[in-house]
């Protein structure tokens, strides 16, 4: 009998970041799928219907990943994902970058459920994904 | 830029001076707008957003001068031509001081009064482009800074990111050479991206884009958030780092961020060129229109002669030992930046192999 192996979508326009943060996924035994734009991520979604997703800020657009998320987060299309947990991954820092970024939320968009300063710590990222996947 | 009619609006009590400029204006392809009196001048100033205004400087109710200043609120890149009743050289001389770009004695041809409209009009033209270039510099300076964040940040996040996978065994055993390397590639790059961070934190300072969100705030949350953020940075040396007294008012006018940014710049200093099992105390105060945060160290001091540098940016006070001590430069310079930018002030005192003390000043809430 196969145990449901837990997806996790990471969507993310840099394939560096992408082929660096598999690896780390995978050695958790964790599914992994990749996406190198919002609609790809967007296609993947639906597809796999992810357990957790990984996703950039800053992809075509400044704003990309918050768009992304607030679909997910609000929009009927997404109905049936709006639960699964979103972490952000950027590059841009918390302290400076996100300061524009996170305006989103004062603008009444939903923000993810964590956030993450890349480069992330591996054993970092794991334990922060496993904390949302116990609940 | 002017391609549609320039409007020009005649405020004048009299209607045939009203009458008399309106043609000789259609008449040159503008378009008239004309105003009996200073009040409904300046509704119409906001309703047909002229060009160009001509002002009768004596009328009942406002007079011209005060419409001329009004209108300058309004709009100050409108042009105001003022009519002078009686050739007197003072009211014309008052009208320009308040912002008149020229003025126009009675009794005055339409030639006159085209030659003096078409130069306001040509001046205007030139005000409204210099206005739009600023605006699309500003625009570009706002992104460039955005971008070269972006751009210069990206490419060494994600070595470091390949430098973590690795360091993390994620991708295979890695032997205790390779190891050492990889972890000082990583160390030099984690500098390097500080330094660019720390760059753009000085741009974004320079164009006043950063302490941008001031609101009544507990300094001594936000510095006992630093103080837990700083607490790994003290284990090496066995460093207390503690929060000392508190005075009971601790409410100041502060942007949450970039202040947490001013006291993990001092905090971390303070911890740097610690001595072992140094300490580091913070104490608060309120004084009579300010809040002072001090951070007071046990550490190496700083020389006299150096003092008046330290807050210059990239000023590194030379001292043979401390290849160790590691940072950018920009530090101080960045938390001097911010906290003036809040309307407060830093001061600093040391005493060579004794310690140092920085004070913050910040406005009270």
């Amino acid at each position: 009998m196969e145990k449901h192996k837990t997806t996790i979508v990471v969507i993310d326009d840099d394939p560096d970041f992408i082929d660096a943060g598999t690896p780390v996924l995978e050695s958790a035994f964790y599914n992994v799928v990749t996406a190198l734009s919002p609609n790809e991520g967007k296609e993947k979604i639906f597809s796999e219907k992810p357990d957790l997703i990984l996703l950039d800020i800053m992809m075509d657009s400044l704003f990309d990943g918050f768009s992304l998320c607030n679909a997910i987060k609000t929009s009927k299309e997404y109905k049936e994902f709006k639960d699964t947990p979103i972490i952000f991954v950027s590059a841009v820092k918390e302290k400076t970058g996100s300061r524009f970024a996170f305006r989103g939320e004062e603008q009444g968009m939903i923000g993810p459920d964590d956030y993450m300063d890349k480069p992330v710590k591996p054993n970092d990222l794991l334990a922060r994904i496993e904390k949302f996947l116990k609940k | 830029m002017l391609e549609k009619k320039p409007v020009i609006l005649v405020i004048d009590d009299e209607e045939s001076m009203r009458d008399s400029c309106s043609q000789a204006l259609t008449r040159v392809g503008f378009r008239a707008e004309t105003a009996e009196d200073g009040s409904i001048g300046l509704e119409k100033v906001k309703e047909t957003k002229p060009d160009l205004v001509l002002i009768d400087l004596k009328m009942p109710g406002i007079s011209g001068i005060d419409v001329l200043e009004k209108v300058k609120e309004i709009d100050p890149n409108i042009i105001s031509v003022v009519i002078t009743g009686y050739a007197t050289v003072e009211s014309a001389v008052e009208a320009m001081k308040k912002g008149a770009y020229d003025f126009l004695p009675k009794p005055f041809t339409p030639e006159e009064l085209r030659i003096i409209i078409n130069r306001g009009l040509e001046r205007r033209e030139l005000i409204l482009e210099t206005e739009s270039l600023r605006k699309e510099k500003k625009l570009i300076e706002d992104n460039f800074i955005t971008m070269v964040s972006h751009q210069l940040q990206s490419p060494l996040v994600a070595i470091q990111q390949f430098f973590e996978v690795i360091l993390g065994g994620m991708v295979g055993e890695v032997q205790e050479k390779q190891k050492e390397m990889i972890t000082r590639s990583r160390d030099r790059m984690d500098g390097l991206l500080k330094l660019i961070d720390d760059w753009l934190d000085v741009a974004r300072l320079d164009s006043g884009q950063i302490v941008d969100n001031i609101e009544p705030l507990s300094l001594k949350k936000v510095i006992k958030k630093i103080i837990e953020d700083m607490r790994p940075l003290t284990q090496d040396d066995n460093i207390s780092l503690e929060l000392g007294s508190c005075s009971e008012n601790d409410l100041v006018q502060g942007d949450k961020e970039t202040l947490e940014q001013v006291f993990s710049n001092l905090i971390t200093n303070a911890i740097r060129y610690n001595k072992p099992k140094g300490k580091v105390v913070i104490t608060i105060k309120e004084n009579e229109d300010f809040i002072s945060a001090e951070v007071k160290d046990t550490g190496i001091g700083i020389a006299k002669e150096h003092l008046p540098f330290i807050f210059d940016q990239f000023y590194r006070v030379k001292r043979g030992e401390d290849h160790k001590i590691k940072g950018t430069g920009l530090g101080l310079s960045i938390a001097k930046k911010i906290v003036e930018a809040h309307g407060g002030s830093v001061q600093v005192s040391s005493e060579l192999g004794k310690g140092s003390s920085f004070t913050v000043l910040l406005p009270k809430a």
